[in-house]
């Protein structure tokens, strides 16, 4: 980082390091693992297509591009999907969605953080909270979906349960 | 990484400073009013585009195809989906310190600055960045002056870099502060202005004798004229008329003759000079991309030049050619020294970086030969990378003031030992002629682009590193031949360029 900068002031000094912070990396890399792990677990050929999200997760943090990572979490949902179709458990395809998209979500986090403040800047509180609420919410979102699956499964269709959501999404919808 | 308590560095060297720097900070110290501050307009960040449709698409798909795991994932991504719409990016209200080790550095000292923000808002700033304004001519040696963190209200950050001061004042900009949502869907820019001011001023180094050219005002001096007179050095004899001092008579001579005639000394005068520092952009270029600039080694020598002429009795001025103003009419005494001092490390049309707007010569020249004192002489300070510094040396020639050119030596990378910059004058036309480049040249001018950033030696010559050299040679040899003296000087300090160029010029 601080090497021979040149005097090539104003706008942006461009010896700074743009990388994303490596607590960024490793987050999403470790979060893109589980992922594919779920997904293995679900459904062999479902978990192959996750594990390609952990390389584009890798390459997308490295080149620092987001579209990069966007084809990344595009390749995790079609692995879910796929490991779904193979007839995946639940339990074992939510843990990956949700890692799939605390993954992306800290990866793309990161790709910012590096353009905007570098790697070399103290990022690693920042990353944490991110991390840690992106995390949350989807914890809490599957543990909410999952409990009112178990608890409503008694003979419900599962068409009741997506009317449920559809409510959902238009009260959502009304938010703003 | 949030260090709360208010232990922020102050350096040992620079206690006094830092103190005095957090006294001067507008009494925002530890205060709860947030630092004077603009915010932007929020906007959607459109991270989380898409979401409630690939998650409505597994919902669809899990009912049709009667699998509940679908659906659950499905129903999961609308619970990413209502994450991202919930909360907006509030403004950041930060109140803001910065402290710097010393207020008022020497060149080349590293101030280390510290940068305090404290989240004096309601809430808690989930993802918050601050970008400092760090002044466009300072260098930021150690640390980004960057940090990104998260702050629950009363909660503080603090961020230490060190910058190595150069000349002239500098004046931080404005921080920009980047809040998000936790979910980053939203984002807002806040803007926040914590003036500081880092004033470095170059004690003036004082430089050799500076030869001035033949010369005419009235004041007595030292430069000395072709006009016989009161002086110490024999001109001429002339013919005895009434009125002539006896002492003045030559003796010996109308012991021999019998005739009459007076002794006729040199006369010596003061001079005035103007000092034209070319700052226009195409002057803000240097060898390599780390060196100083072309301005700042004509800076630096003319305030070698500066005292030395003040020191001989000289009335000296200083003026720019560039986009900014600067004009210090000449003058004298040791109020003078000082207001040139300050002129040279501090004027805004000096600064480390080029000045913004655009240069008009036409109008500059006509302002400045208004200001000009009709017996002035005027010492042009310029790279030489471009036409315009020659055309304006024979203009003001032309006008009736003599010019000389003093350049300092772009084209010269530091690591050609020897080489030197071949031509002290007479060896000037041999050396252009045979090889433009005497040794390594790199010209890392902003209008060639060249930027020789690897090993520096033969192999890093560019072709138009050559190119800047040889028509910079070629300007220097129309300048001589039109009867301007030049000088430059690129490894070799200033003062040693013009010993030598002492040594060959006769009065």
């Amino acid at each position: 980082m601080s090497t021979a900068e040149g005097r090539e002031p104003p706008a942006d000094r461009p010896e700074r390091d743009t990388r994303p912070p490596t607590s960024a990396v490793l987050v999403s890399l470790v979060a893109a693992a589980v992922a594919t792990a779920a997904g293995t677990v679900a459904a062999p050929l479902g978990g192959a297509v996750v594990g390609m999200s952990v390389v584009g997760v890798a390459a997308g943090s490295t080149l620092g591009s987001s579209r990069v990572l966007l084809w990344a979490a595009a390749a995790g949902v079609v692995g879910i999907a796929l490991a779904a179709a193979l007839g995946g458990g639940a339990e074992p395809l939510l843990v990956a969605a949700v890692a799939l998209a605390v993954a992306w979500d800290v990866a793309d986090h990161g790709v910012l953080l590096g353009r905007q403040v570098g790697r070399a800047a103290r990022t690693r509180r920042n990353v944490a909270v991110h991390a840690a609420t992106t995390l949350l919410v989807g914890t809490l979102s599957a543990a909410v979906v999952y409990g009112s699956y178990v608890a409503a499964s008694g003979g419900q269709p599962i068409a009741a349960l997506a009317l449920l959501l559809f409510g959902g999404v238009v009260l959502l919808s009304a938010f703003r | 990484m949030t260090a709360s308590g208010d232990g922020s560095q102050t350096t040992g060297a620079g206690a006094a400073g830092g103190d005095t720097a957090a006294v001067d900070d507008g009494g925002s110290t530890d205060a709860d009013d947030p630092t004077e501050r603009r915010a932007l307009e929020a906007f959607d960040t459109d991270r989380w585009v898409g979401i409630v449709g690939v998650a409505l698409a597994f919902v669809g798909v899990g009912v049709v195809l009667r699998h509940p795991g679908t659906v659950l994932v499905g129903a999961t991504g609308v619970g990413f989906a209502l994450y991202a719409r919930l909360g907006d990016a509030g403004e950041a209200r930060l109140a803001v310190t910065r402290r710097l080790s010393d207020r008022t550095p020497d060149p080349g000292e590293a101030v280390t600055v510290t940068l305090r923000a404290r989240n004096v808002g309601d809430a808690s700033r989930f993802d918050l960045r601050i970008v400092d304004g760090v002044p466009p001519g300072l260098e930021v040696v150690d640390g980004p002056a960057r940090v990104a963190t998260a702050l629950r209200p009363g909660a503080s950050v603090t961020v230490s870099y060190t910058v190595r001061a150069s000349r002239g004042d500098h004046e931080w900009e404005t921080i920009r502060a980047v809040t998000r949502d936790p979910a980053g869907a939203r984002e807002r820019i806040t803007e926040l202005e914590t003036p500081t001011r880092l004033t470095c001023t170059p004690e003036l180094a004082a430089g050799g004798d500076l030869p001035l050219r033949g010369l005419t005002t009235v004041s007595h001096g030292r430069v000395s004229t072709d006009m016989g007179g009161s002086g110490v050095e024999f001109f001429a004899t002339r013919e005895y008329r009434r009125g002539d001092p006896l002492k003045r008579v030559d003796w010996n001579r109308r012991a021999r003759t019998g005739e009459l005639a007076t002794l006729e000394l040199r006369e010596e005068r003061a001079a005035t000079v103007v000092l034209l520092i070319d700052a226009r952009e195409a002057a803000y270029v240097a060898s390599r991309p780390d060196a100083d600039t072309a301005v700042e080694a004509s800076v630096e020598a003319a305030g070698q030049a500066f005292t030395a002429l003040l020191a001989n009795g000289d009335r000296v001025g200083i003026a720019t050619v560039g986009p900014r103003d600067c004009w210090l009419p000449p003058g004298a005494g040791t109020d003078h020294a000082v207001r040139g001092r300050d002129t040279l490390a501090t004027d805004p049309a000096l600064a480390p970086t080029p000045a913004d707007g655009t240069f008009y010569g036409s109008l500059w020249f006509r302002r400045f030969r208004r200001r000009l004192p009709g017996d002035a002489q005027v010492l042009l300070f310029s790279p030489l990378v471009d036409r315009y510094p020659t055309s304006l040396a024979r203009r003001i020639d032309a006008y009736g003031h003599l010019v000389t050119v003093l350049s300092p030596d772009v084209t010269v990378t530091a690591s050609s030992p020897g080489a030197g910059d071949g031509d002290s004058g007479g060896r000037a036309s041999d050396d252009a002629g045979a090889t433009p480049a005497a040794g390594t040249t790199s010209a890392g001018t902003t209008s060639a682009g060249t930027t020789p950033s690897g090993p520096r030696g033969a192999g890093s010559v560019t072709q138009g590193g050559r190119v800047v050299a040889l028509e910079r040679r070629e300007r220097i040899r129309d300048l001589r031949t039109a009867g301007l003296r030049a000088i430059e000087w690129g490894d070799r300090s200033f003062p040693v360029a013009v010993a030598n160029a002492n040594g060959r010029w006769s009065r």
